[in-house]
């Protein structure tokens, strides 16, 4: 587990005057899956596409496997499966033809490389389809034969950028608890999304990033440490009066309450009770309200807190 | 290498584009030309016999052997037929024959409209008169020169031997079937574009994931522009071998030098689109029209659309006819058939293969980074 196999040293990647990456420093682990996180623009395929050696970068080394990764580091890129965020198959061959294609560019014996394939299409469950043209494919089909195309040389790095945009739910969550397969197996797992619930879902580390920048890095569990929300409590109400959000504000452990249309969003940093306390001055006060929930915080919440969207909008 | 050689070659084959531009179009252009220009030679510009006839409304023996005379052998210049004023209208107004010859004190000429065969009469008439008025005026003003002066006629008449310039067809029309041929040709632009953007990681997600791959970019480079030389030579030839065979087009003997002119042209053609394919980021649809204007306008310059374009090119600008591939291509064909050395056929197959090597080598200087500064 201790062994690195990706490591990014201060890497930076200008498009003029727009720096794409800023000074970025990663470290993977063999055996994670470690999730890039962060809106899109932030940086991730950008730096996906440094490692890979496809861009160009302004400054930084990128090792993988212990090694520079350069263009012709072939003994290095045999050992890396590619999932690109766009479907990268030719439409003019089959299911099975497309799958044999990108493994034979990887393993040249014939009688290995038709067992990877058909490994392959059983893994994503491309069966049935073998015969089909892409174009005959619905969209979560051809992203699982994308992931196919990727996967079927049976790499030790499987890097996997948005593999589920414009995924129904469904070939959502079986495009992620296959990925979740292929780390079991032992491949490292490299993950970028701007879902938030996908990344919290599958990945054991996390970095979140804006504007080319990884601000925090960590498990789900440390990165939901760094914040000041511990609890969300939710209230389905009308124009709560000023008074009774004043009462609330005045609770211990609250620290913001915001009206949103027929909602009453009240945050909470640590202690305990907070939904019991916040409902006696709600029921005291003999306001009409629906349902009241409390959720805990999520990297969406985590996001939204480091960077700070009204900061943002600010210097914008 | 084997492998992907393998694949390209089926992801050509299976692509639609290829069965519409490089089959159906050029069947149904052929067909097209066939129709509307495969009688043409025939019918105005090769030669044959002029159908006449003579009214003879007054005897004159000397004309009367004249005629006789051009009326006999393989390759007679009239088929007369001698008859009276009225059938010698019906035949004509028949459209039976072409002209008729009025022998009366004077001898004139009636015919129907403008034809090659009225002219033909017309300078038989007008070379026989001649030559009548200049016996008649030496017989008068200088009697005894009369004989030398018959005999110089005679050797004039017999000294004017059909010297053909060439054993091949010369039918203008077949221009049309030469530059059909090198618009299949260089439709390989197609495949020179395309093997540039799917082995150019910033042009194609397809080329992407194959850059991220071992396999050298030499190799998966090489097997593209192969691939796409092998099916566009293919094509070359099924057009070739379909406007020949089927269409029945006379191409001269030298039938297997057309299908190596196609080969080259073809080459040409993945070459030239090779370079469009490198240059720049602009889309493949964008990249793909501008392919196809370049070949189409290639081949306006050669004549595929108006016959009069490439003699007008010729004569203004020489030297774009000498770098344009589609009038190389055409002009090719044309040597071959109308030449009987190959001098002229072996220069412009040279000049295509110089002008493929220089188009490849730009492409692959343009192709070779590996890394881009964007994606």
């Amino acid at each position: 587990m201790n062994e690195t196999v990706v490591k990014i040293e201060n890497l930076v990647k200008r498009y003029k005057d727009l720096i794409a990456v800023d000074h970025l420093n990663l470290e993977i682990k063999k055996g994670e899956v470690y999730g890039l996180l962060g809106p899109n623009g932030s940086g991730k395929s950008t730096t996906i596409n440094s490692m890979l050696s496809l861009l160009s970068y302004d400054k930084g080394r990128i090792e993988i496997f212990g090694k520079e990764m350069t263009p012709v580091s072939y003994d290095i890129k045999k050992k890396i499966g590619i999932i690109m965020q766009d479907v990268a198959v030719f439409d003019e061959l089959t299911v099975y033809e497309n799958i044999d294609y990108f493994c034979g560019l990887y393993i040249k014996d014939k009688e290995t490389r038709k067992k990877y394939v058909n490994d392959a299409v059983n893994f994503t469950g491309l069966n049935d389809f073998l015969k089909f043209y892409p174009k005959k494919l619905s969209g979560g089909l051809l992203r699982r034969l994308n992931i196919a195309c990727g996967i079927a040389h049976k790499p030790e790095l499987i890097i996997l950028d948005e593999p589920t945009v414009a995924v129904d739910p469904q070939s959502r969550n079986r495009i992620l608890e296959g990925i979740q397969e292929l780390n079991q197996n032992g491949a490292t797992i490299i993950y970028t999304s701007h879902y938030m619930e996908e990344v919290e879902q599958i990945c054991t580390r996390i970095a979140i990033m804006d504007k080319g920048r990884k601000i925090a890095e960590g498990t789900k569990e440390e990165l939901k440490g760094m914040i000041k929300n511990t609890e969300t409590i939710t209230v389905e109400t009308d124009n709560v009066p000023d008074e009774i959000l004043k009462k609330i504000n005045s609770l211990s452990h609250i620290y913001e309450t915001e009206q949103n249309e027929d909602k009453l969003i009240i945050r909470c940093c640590g202690g305990k009770h907070n939904l019991i306390r916040v409902l006696n001055i709600l029921q005291e006060s003999e306001l009409n309200f629906g349902r009241v929930y409390t959720e805990l915080p999520t990297l969406n919440d985590v996001f939204l807190e480091i960077t700070g969207k009204a900061l943002r909008d600010r210097e914008e | 290498m084997l492998h992907n050689l393998k694949y390209e070659l089926l992801i050509r084959i299976k692509s639609k584009g290829l069965v519409f531009w490089m089959i159906l179009f050029p069947i149904a252009l052929g067909a097209f030309f066939k129709i509307s220009f495969g009688n043409i030679y025939d019918k105005y510009t090769s030669f044959s016999t002029v159908p006449a006839a003579v009214v003879e409304n007054v005897s004159n023996p000397v004309f009367h052997e004249v005629i006789d005379k051009i009326s006999e052998g393989d390759e007679p210049l009239l088929e007369v037929t001698y008859t009276d004023r009225k059938d010698a209208l019906e035949l004509l107004k028949d459209q039976k024959i072409s002209g008729i010859i009025w022998i009366d004190d004077e001898i004139t000429l009636s015919v129907a409209s403008d034809s090659i065969e009225a002219t033909v009469l017309e300078s038989f008439l007008n070379q026989y008169k001649r030559q009548e008025k200049i016996i008649t005026d030496t017989a008068k003003s200088n009697p005894a020169a009369l004989e030398n002066v018959i005999s110089e006629i005679s050797s004039e008449t017999q000294s004017c031997t059909r010297i053909p310039l060439t054993e091949g067809n010369t039918d203008n029309m077949l221009n049309y079937f030469y530059n059909l041929i090198a618009m299949v040709a260089l439709f390989g632009t197609e495949g020179g574009l395309e093997a540039a953007i799917r082995n150019q990681g910033n042009l194609s997600a397809v080329a992407a994931r194959k850059c991220t791959s071992p396999s050298k970019k030499s190799v998966t480079l090489l097997t593209s522009l192969i691939s796409a030389c092998i099916v566009q030579a293919l094509c070359c030839a099924l057009t070739v071998t379909y406007v020949r065979f089927i269409l029945n087009v006379d191409f001269g003997s030298r039938l297997p030098l057309v299908y190596l002119s196609g080969l080259i042209g073809s080459i040409l053609g993945v070459s030239l689109g090779f370079v469009i394919g490198s240059v720049g980021k602009a889309g493949e649809n964008a990249k793909t029209g501008i392919c196809m204007a370049i070949s189409l306008a290639s081949c306006f310059f050669s004549g595929l659309m108006a016959n009069n374009i490439k003699p007008m090119i010729i004569s203004k600008a020489p030297w774009f006819n000498e770098i344009n591939p589609a009038a190389l291509i055409s002009d090719s064909f044309y040597c071959l058939n109308v030449y009987s050395d190959y001098d002229r056929y072996i220069q412009k197959n040279i000049t295509m293969l110089i002008l493929s090597v220089l188009l490849a080598v730009i492409g692959l200087i343009l192709t070779r980074r590996r890394k881009y500064a964007s994606l």
